[in-house]
């Protein structure tokens, strides 16, 4: 067999197998472990929640996910592929999107415009294309324009033309998600998505992530503080505290699970 | 990148291999090999090279410093510090011109023209320093990154033109310390009046410095801003003032050294400072920019890459190296020799 | 300031109103296609204004190449007079007669005229103009790529610092390669401080009548404007195509980008190359016009000169930029030369000229500390700067949106 299969893992096949793997992933900043020997898996079609009190390095396991960050050890698996340390816009376009905590939108861009950089790595006109509006270049255009619209009434995001900085708060955070699922994504990585929400809109969003997995297939894992959110969405839910996973397991598990509420009680003390 | 292969036990610190560390520091080794080439080609001429770029090194370390101090506290390129420098170099050889000093006055004069030169060269650019600083920086402290540095280019143009204004031909400067002349010998290399001066001049300047970033409440203050800002403004540290200290200590070095060049050099002109601000920040650049005794190293070091280089390639290129250099540190190695492995790029 | 500003701005917003885009670009074809009748009729000396404008017309082709690097990308570049220097090298290569000895004296003659017009020899190599631009966009493109390969893992400051380094590294090259390239053969690539003079006029491919410049301007003018009209037609599809929303994107928000699936390293080189052949384009065009390639005209202070029009047209504002050229090389010619007088009225003897890049340096400091986002009506408003802290390792930029233009919805 050769190299590339084993690294890939014969037993996960494109068919079966988790969507997403992490294989004891550390992250070392010179004396800090951020990150301590994590493992943990997303199912196909799963929607998977990573809590954790604060600064128990959800955001930078996140960020080893998608390849901001090289992870000091471990490996990240994603539908059968070796994922791991690979440039950012790589592993977006093998299917993995994500939004930020602290929304990175294009300010000066349009909402439209936003979602179809989200779409750039779908696109494939080249620079003489571009240059000559040949038709295959305009026909691509137009219909990412369509779908950039599109994308952008299905996060119920109205002011399509509006500039991305002078969005309300909520606004933004929905043109996140729109703007990642631009790159057609098999998971959705979803950094905080409801911070700074009220219960309504939290609610719309936690539909919003249900009607994605049933209507697109999209698996999403998603970092929240909402606990009302994570109760009400997760298949499972995966506990971080100072770097360590605590426990896994449904929501009623982790609920009651004595370790977990200590992290989060005492952490507040 | 493509991913690298991960060790599979997850140590805080993995050991680092000898090939490592070589290939971290190819630029030294390279550099290093070169100068043993050229010393064993030619051992005499390459001695009379270390020498003289040892000097003029100095200079450069100075310069050098100033870069270094503001970077350290407001991460900023004074692009403005040659010009600095040059004013530095115009007030002194301007004083020495309206005393009528020249080198033929008695001793005493002489010496009293040099320090009053010094004195009042170190004044006029710590002056300038801290005014560029409230001018063009201050007011962009929160801006985005580009803003000040586009101020800081615009700062140095207008002290060029200043400096045209003066003087818009390059002008002599009196050679009062008979620079040419040689005291002694060691290991069959002259060594002359100007490398001893500018050695007597720039190591106290530097000792000093060193005491005052290491030993003062108010190198401590520095220290501290360089750090962290806002820590520092919680503990009381006045930043602002701060800040405007770091620039006039800058200021002052840049000053002394323009003093210095203008007697070691004979000429003085108004574009000197462009010229001497880049090989100066190279200098800070590749002893790791924030650290001061990587500061004096690097200019040492710049300084013989220069006289080699003008003995093996020709002093026309010579600039055109010092830039390559620049540029290949800032590219492969941006921490330079003592700085930090930030990933500053 | 900004009150006045502002009601410039809606004036002007809506005035452009009035009629759709498409109108207004053929007003100012038009105009400019008209432009030196209507000086004709104007002035009494038109040739004078003609010949600034002839120049400008190669600063605008420049500046709007140094606006894809530094506008749309964000990448700061202060060297870009290499690039400049290069396009103008090409020209001094392929239009003159650098090098005697090609083809056993006879030179070579690719749609150029073979006999002068006095019915001798001509050598060195002569290809004609309209190959020579292309070729020396494409040369001055892959220099662009080599030069910018460097610089990707950068920031702000030092990104600045290795561009300068090179925009002073190249006409170096250039000026000491008088018997060879670093020292590697004999050939004479410059003349040195002489430079390359004269260099082929113009002509058509079809005829060996050569231009007359600097006698008759009206058909050079042409040219250039014809390269200008095809480098804003360029600039405009970029902007609005992937590649140019990539470029913003990576300006705003290099980790966002990345994430969204934008090749850094691609679109930066794309912005490296596609700026440098600009620059090239008009290197070759300005070579030709001033009859002379010489490394005296290389110097940072252009590049200064060229950054200064893209900083106060609006950094990424294709009007704004082609303004703010038209306006520096303007007052570089005109307003410098009326104070000249000045001076000696308080008995100061030198050349106002010279003080040119020192005008420059106050005028871009003055700008960013008081407007930074340029001088031209844009659709922005105002934000407050955020200075956020970003746990992610920064691959490269913070956000300068502050100081980048805003996209008209279009």
């Amino acid at each position: 067999m050769s190299v590339q299969a084993q690294e890939n893992r014969a037993d996960l096949r494109p068919d079966g197998g988790p969507l997403l793997e992490a294989a004891n992933v550390s992250k070392v900043f010179g004396g800090l472990v951020a990150v301590n020997d994590v493992s943990f898996i997303v199912p196909r079609g799963g929607i998977v929640s990573l809590i954790g009190p604060n600064g128990a390095g959800k955001t930078t396991f996140f960020n080893c996910m998608t390849g901001l960050y090289k992870p000091s050890t471990g490996r990240v698996y994603f539908d059968g592929r070796n994922i791991t340390a690979k440039r950012p816009d790589l592993v977006t376009k093998a299917g993995v999107a994500r939004t930020f905590q602290n929304i990175k939108l294009f300010r000066t861009m349009t909402a439209i415009e936003n979602v179809q950089v989200g779409m750039h790595g779908q696109l494939r006109s080249r620079v003489t294309g571009m240059v000559l509006r040949t038709p295959f270049n305009r026909r691509e255009e137009k219909a990412a324009y369509a779908k950039a619209r599109e994308l952008l009434n299905v996060v119920g995001l109205k002011r399509h033309n509006e500039l991305a900085m002078n969005l309300a708060y909520g606004d933004q955070r929905r043109l996140e998600i729109a703007r990642a699922l631009g790159s057609e994504p098999k998971l959705l990585l979803l950094d905080e998505p409801t911070a700074g929400m009220n219960p309504q809109e939290s609610d719309e969003l936690r539909r919003l992530m249900e009607k994605l997995r049933a209507e697109r297939g999209i698996s999403v894992l998603l970092i929240e503080h909402d606990m009302r959110v994570v109760m009400g969405v997760s298949d499972r839910i995966t506990v971080l505290d100072h770097g360590e996973k605590i426990a896994e397991g449904s929501p009623q598990e982790v609920r009651a699970n004595p370790r977990v509420i200590e992290a989060y009680l005492g952490s507040q003390a | 990148m493509e991913a690298a292969s991960i060790p599979e036990t997850p140590s805080a610190q993995p050991p680092r291999r000898f090939g490592d560390v070589l290939a971290d520091n190819i630029l030294w080794v390279l550099m290093l090999l070169a100068l043993v080439i050229f010393f064993a080609k030619d051992p005499h001429q390459t001695l009379d090279d270390v020498k003289t770029g040892l000097s003029n090194g100095l200079i450069w370390a100075l310069i050098a410093l100033g870069y270094t101090l503001v970077y350290g506290i407001i991460e900023l390129i004074n692009f403005a510090h040659g010009e600095v420098f040059m004013i530095g170099s115009f007030v002194s050889v301007s004083i020495w011109q309206t005393l009528n000093i020249t080198p033929d006055s008695a001793i005493l004069p002489i010496i009293g023209s040099i320090l009053i030169g010094l004195i009042v060269s170190m004044l006029a650019s710590s002056t300038l320093n801290v005014m560029i600083e409230r001018v063009a920086y201050k007011p962009l402290r929160n801006a985005p990154r580009l803003a000040p540095l586009i101020t800081a280019i615009g700062m140095s143009f207008i002290l060029q033109n200043v400096g045209l204004l003066w003087r818009p031909q390059p002008d002599s400067s009196p050679d009062l310390i008979g620079s040419q002349n040689d005291y002694f010998h060691v290991f069959g290399v002259a060594i002359e009046h100007s490398d001893v001066f500018a050695v007597i001049v720039t190591v106290p300047l530097l000792v000093g410095l060193l005491w005052f970033v290491g030993q003062t409440r108010y190198g401590k203050a520095m220290r501290a801003t360089a750090q962290d800002p806002d820590a520092a403004r919680l503990m009381g540290i006045n930043v602002n003032r701060t800040i405007s200290l770091t620039f006039l200590l800058g200021g002052l070095l840049a000053g002394a050294a323009g003093m210095i060049y203008a007697l070691y050099n004979g000429t003085i002109q108004f574009n000197q400072g462009f010229t001497a601000g880049l090989i100066a920040f190279t200098a800070a650049v590749m002893g790791g920019i924030g650290n001061l005794k990587g500061a004096v190293v690097g200019g040492l070091i710049i300084g013989v890459i220069q006289s080699i280089s003008d003995t093996h390639f020709g002093q026309v290129w010579t600039p055109a190296v010092v830039f390559a250099i620049l540029i290949l540190i800032m590219v492969f190695k941006p921490s330079g020799l003592f700085g930090e492995e930030t990933r500053e790029g | 300031m900004s009150t006045a500003v502002a009601t410039l701005r809606t004036n002007a917003t809506n005035l452009r109103r009035l009629l759709p885009n498409w109108v207004w670009g053929l007003i100012f074809i038009a105009l400019a296609i008209l432009y030196p009748y209507i000086l004709d009729q104007l002035l009494a000396a038109p040739d004078d204004l003609l010949d600034a404008s002839i120049y400008t017309l190669g600063l605008i082709i420049m500046a709007l190449g140094l606006n894809i690097v530094v506008g749309f990308a964000g990448l700061l570049d202060l060297g870009y007079v290499a690039f400049y220097a290069i396009g103008a090298f090409v020209i001094g290569w392929l239009g003159s007669q650098q090098f005697p000895d090609v083809n056993g004296g006879k030179g070579i003659h690719i749609l150029t005229p073979v006999k002068s017009a006095f019915g001798s020899d001509l050598p060195g190599i002569h290809v004609n103009f309209f190959l020579v631009i292309f070729i020396a966009a494409v040369f001055t493109a892959i220099w662009g790529v080599i030069l910018g390969a460097p610089t990707l893992r950068l920031r702000g400051d030092y990104l600045a610092i290795v561009t300068l380094a090179f925009g002073e590294i190249v006409p170096r090259v250039f000026e000491n390669s008088t018997s060879g390239i670093f020292g590697i053969g004999h050939t004479d690539f410059s003349n040195g401080r002489q430079g390359i003079t004269p260099i082929d006029k113009i002509n058509f491919p079809w005829t060996d009548t050569t231009f007359r410049y600097p006698l008759e301007l009206k058909p050079v003018y042409y040219v250039g404007l014809a390269m200008v009209l095809l480098v804003i037609f360029l600039n405009i599809r970029l902007r609005d195509s992937r590649l140019g929303r990539a470029w913003i994107a990576v300006r705003e928000d290099e980790v966002a980008a990345a994430a969204m699936g934008v090749n850094l390293v691609r679109t930066k080189l794309w912005a490296y190359a596609l700026g440098a052949a600009l620059g090239g384009f008009a290197g070759c065009f300005l070579g030709t016009y001033t009859n002379t390639v010489n490394v005296d005209q290389f110097e940072f202070g252009f590049s200064v000169f060229i950054l200064s029009m893209v900083i106060i047209g609006g950094m990424g504002n294709i009007w704004g930029v082609i303004l703010g050229a038209i306006a520096l090389s303007m007052i570089n010619r005109y307003v410098l030369k009326e104070l000249n007088g000045v001076p000696e009225k308080f008995g100061l003897d030198f050349d106002v000229t010279s003080i040119s890049f020192g005008l420059y340096g106050f005028f871009m400091l003055v700008m960013m500390v008081l407007r930074p986002e340029g001088l031209l009506p844009s659709g922005r408003r105002k934000l407050e700067l955020h200075g956020e802290v970003d746990e992610s390792d920064h691959i490269g930029a913070e956000s300068d949106h502050e100081l980048y233009e805003v996209r008209q919805q279009g």
